[in-house]
């Protein structure tokens, strides 16, 4: 809080800063989203404004499937990543070795990704390699592809790579919950899973939900552990990189790179305004109660 | 039978360790139906732990917990007929007052205009009329505290287990509420039972206690019996204000003592407890029932007197203690009633003698 005697021109240059640093940051992505709607493309020296772009995007075939194939890694990695970083959140916040738990999961972030992504690739590879030969040796081709390179390994190395990130944010959410609310819930009767999901979750959704948003984004950022373990089919951030080490990226590229960021402020956005409304309607309700109190 | 002479709840031979750490070892209780029964002792004593065993929050390591003479140590908190009331309120923080008194109704799955009955009912009966609407961060700490009451209350238990609930208030409501406890209690019939580190709170509330110390139980009785009379030297040292003096048996005379201090000899009485001369025993005496006294005046009747000197009065405001240092230089406490001197008080450095009535000391054989 700034007091009496602090120096208004500070505090207005912290602002400045702040300002500064998130234009910095946003930039690139807003001169994308003003080259998306150029009828001239990238580095043309004419700017001709329209939506064709917006509308081939759905005609890029390649690229719809690359998107396709992203959502569903993102989806299938949310729906196993985030009730286990949950899981190990509720351990950690039991468990006589935190120091332990927080060590062990927190693991995958010292290795480097594309350490990480190399040792996956080589570990599936043996280990497709081993059920071959198990097969073979029992006389049936069943176990072949159970670890070819394909949609499992690559979920694997994602999960792998954003259970860090998502046990991180339950936790923090989950640092606010007493226990005893919990046992108060089991002293009314409640079971352990009605004491959660009446008590407890409704007071860590918020982090159970942005865990979710957050392990979206990162799948969709994620390229060094995919590209080494997807096997066969592409992703959006594969295609995009190779379109621009190849060829430089299509300006169906640009309007679909636009559209998912239009996407993901727009839900952000829209999470952050709602909190703070909701916020300030609480708010109001809980002075329009006390008031009567404080005239008595 | 009266109700009270029905067992509500008996612990037999409880012990909860955590690896080496023994917090309760080997406890047997019993807590009449209807009672008001108060678990007081110093902080990290084991009573939350009991309290817990008996709220099936832990498992005991080794004993049985029964409660309507059916043994439930194998049962979970929800499967016990006891509801808790915890000492930082632990109101549910995203429901209003109605949903969190109304919650236990809802997981028995009675009609919701029953649950809102009930609610309105109970609210009433703990004072919070018109406050159903309202959030827990809408309310002050002992409204908090009286929400976790109904709460329990219209679960209709018959046990209530009560942990530090008036820790978190302040001095005055902490008074106001032990009374308001104790009003309920009465009104509602169920047997409480109330951890308190606090001795105060729990002579307002108890009807009996007992000191858990150490993971043991050192004593158990009537409230007023432990703070008069009594039996081992701990109790006397927790509860109340005691001077308490250790030595010797040297004599023994029917039912009189005579305890060697080293530089002085005072009796006592057995009061039935066995002795032989030569053991190692403990008196206490009550700070009010002391006296300071003039070296000067002769005492109308008989008392234990030892000498030392006056060191300092504290005004209490009610009362005055005198603090005295015994020729051996263990310090005393003498307590009288303000006014007792007439405004004349007492030079420090004086030579003084403190008394009391032989009948008044207690001996301590443990």
């Amino acid at each position: 809080m700034n007091d009496d005697y602090s120096s208004k021109w500070g505090y207005r240059l912290k602002w400045l800063y702040t300002l500064l640093v998130v234009t910095t940051l946003m930039l690139p992505v807003f001169f994308v989203m003003y080259i998306s709607f150029n009828e001239n493309g990238f580095g043309a020296r004419d700017y001709d404004f329209t939506f064709e772009w917006y509308g081939l995007i759905f005609s890029d075939l390649l690229m719809m499937e690359a998107i396709t194939s992203t959502l569903n890694l993102s989806a299938i990695t949310v729906i196993f990543v985030v009730p286990m970083g949950l899981i190990t959140a509720k351990l950690y916040k039991i468990t006589q070795y935190p120091l332990a738990v927080i060590s062990l999961m927190l693991s995958p972030l010292f290795v480097p990704s594309d350490i990480l992504g190399a040792a996956l690739l080589v570990f599936f590879k043996n280990l497709n390699g081993a059920f071959t030969l198990f097969g073979e040796w029992v006389g049936v081709s069943w176990f072949d592809t159970w670890f070819d390179l394909g949609y499992f390994s690559a979920i694997v190395g994602l999960i792998i790579y954003t259970l860090p990130y998502v046990f991180v944010v339950i936790l923090i959410t989950m640092g606010r919950y007493r226990k005893e609310q919990t046992e108060a819930a089991r002293s009314c009767g409640a079971t352990a899973w009605q004491a959660f999901w009446h008590v407890e979750f409704p007071q860590i959704k918020t982090g159970v939900f942005s865990s979710c948003a957050f392990t979206l984004i990162l799948c969709f950022n994620e390229y060094t552990r995919t590209s080494l373990l997807k096997g066969g089919f592409d992703t959006f951030t594969t295609v995009l990189v190779s379109q621009m080490l190849n060829e430089g990226m299509s300006e169906q590229s640009y309007a679909m790179s636009s559209l998912v960021s239009y996407i993901a402020i727009a839900i952000i956005g829209s999470v952050i305004i709602f909190t703070l409304v909701r916020s300030e309607r609480l708010e109001r309700i809980a002075r329009a109660k006390a008031e009567p109190l404080m005239a008595s | 039978m009266s109700e009270k002479n029905e067992i509500a709840v008996e612990v037999k031979g409880l012990s909860k360790s955590y690896g080496p750490v023994q917090a309760v070892k080997s406890i047997d209780l019993q807590i009449g139906m209807g009672e008001y029964f108060a678990l007081l002792g110093p902080s990290g004593g084991g009573k939350t732990t009991l309290l817990r065993l008996i709220g099936g929050f832990i498992r005991p390591t080794e004993g049985q917990v029964f409660l309507h003479n059916q043994e439930v140590s194998h049962l979970p908190p929800n499967a016990r007929p006891t509801s808790m009331v915890f000492q930082s309120f632990a109101l549910f923080p995203h429901m209003t007052v109605e949903q969190n008194v109304g919650y236990g109704l809802r997981l028995k799955k009675v009609a919701s205009d029953e649950i809102k009955d009930k609610v309105a009912n109970m609210l009433k009966t703990v004072g919070l009329d018109g406050y159903g609407e309202r959030m827990p961060h809408e309310l002050s700490g002992g409204q908090q505290q009286r929400v976790q009451l109904a709460r329990s209350f219209v679960l209709e238990t018959d046990i209530l287990l009560l942990d530090e609930p008036l820790a978190a208030l302040d001095a005055n409501l902490r008074r106001d509420m032990c009374i308001e406890l104790k009003r309920l209690q009465e009104k509602i019939g169920m047997t409480f039972i109330h951890v308190t580190h606090n001795q105060e709170e729990a002579m307002t509330v108890a009807d009996n206690m007992a000191i858990i110390a150490d993971g043991s139980l050192v004593e158990m009785g009537k409230s007023s019996d432990l703070y008069e009379n009594p039996i081992r030297r701990f109790t006397a040292d927790f509860i109340g204000e005691n001077n308490i003096f250790d030595g010797q048996v040297s004599k023994i005379e029917d039912d009189v003592i005579h305890v060697d201090l080293g530089s002085s000899s005072i009796a006592v009485l057995s009061r039935g407890q066995k002795t032989s001369v030569g053991d190692k025993v403990s008196i206490s005496v009550r700070s009010e029932l002391a006296r300071a006294i003039d070296t000067s005046t002769s005492s109308t009747e008989p008392l234990e007197t030892l000498s030392g000197i006056h060191r300092e009065s504290v005004y209490l405001g009610l009362t005055t203690s005198e603090l005295i240092t015994l020729d051996n230089g263990q310090e005393v406490l003498a307590r009288q009633i303000s006014d007792r001197y007439g405004g004349h008080t007492i030079a420090n450095g004086t030579s003084i003698n403190v008394g009391w009535r032989q009948q008044d000391g207690r001996l301590h054989i443990s």
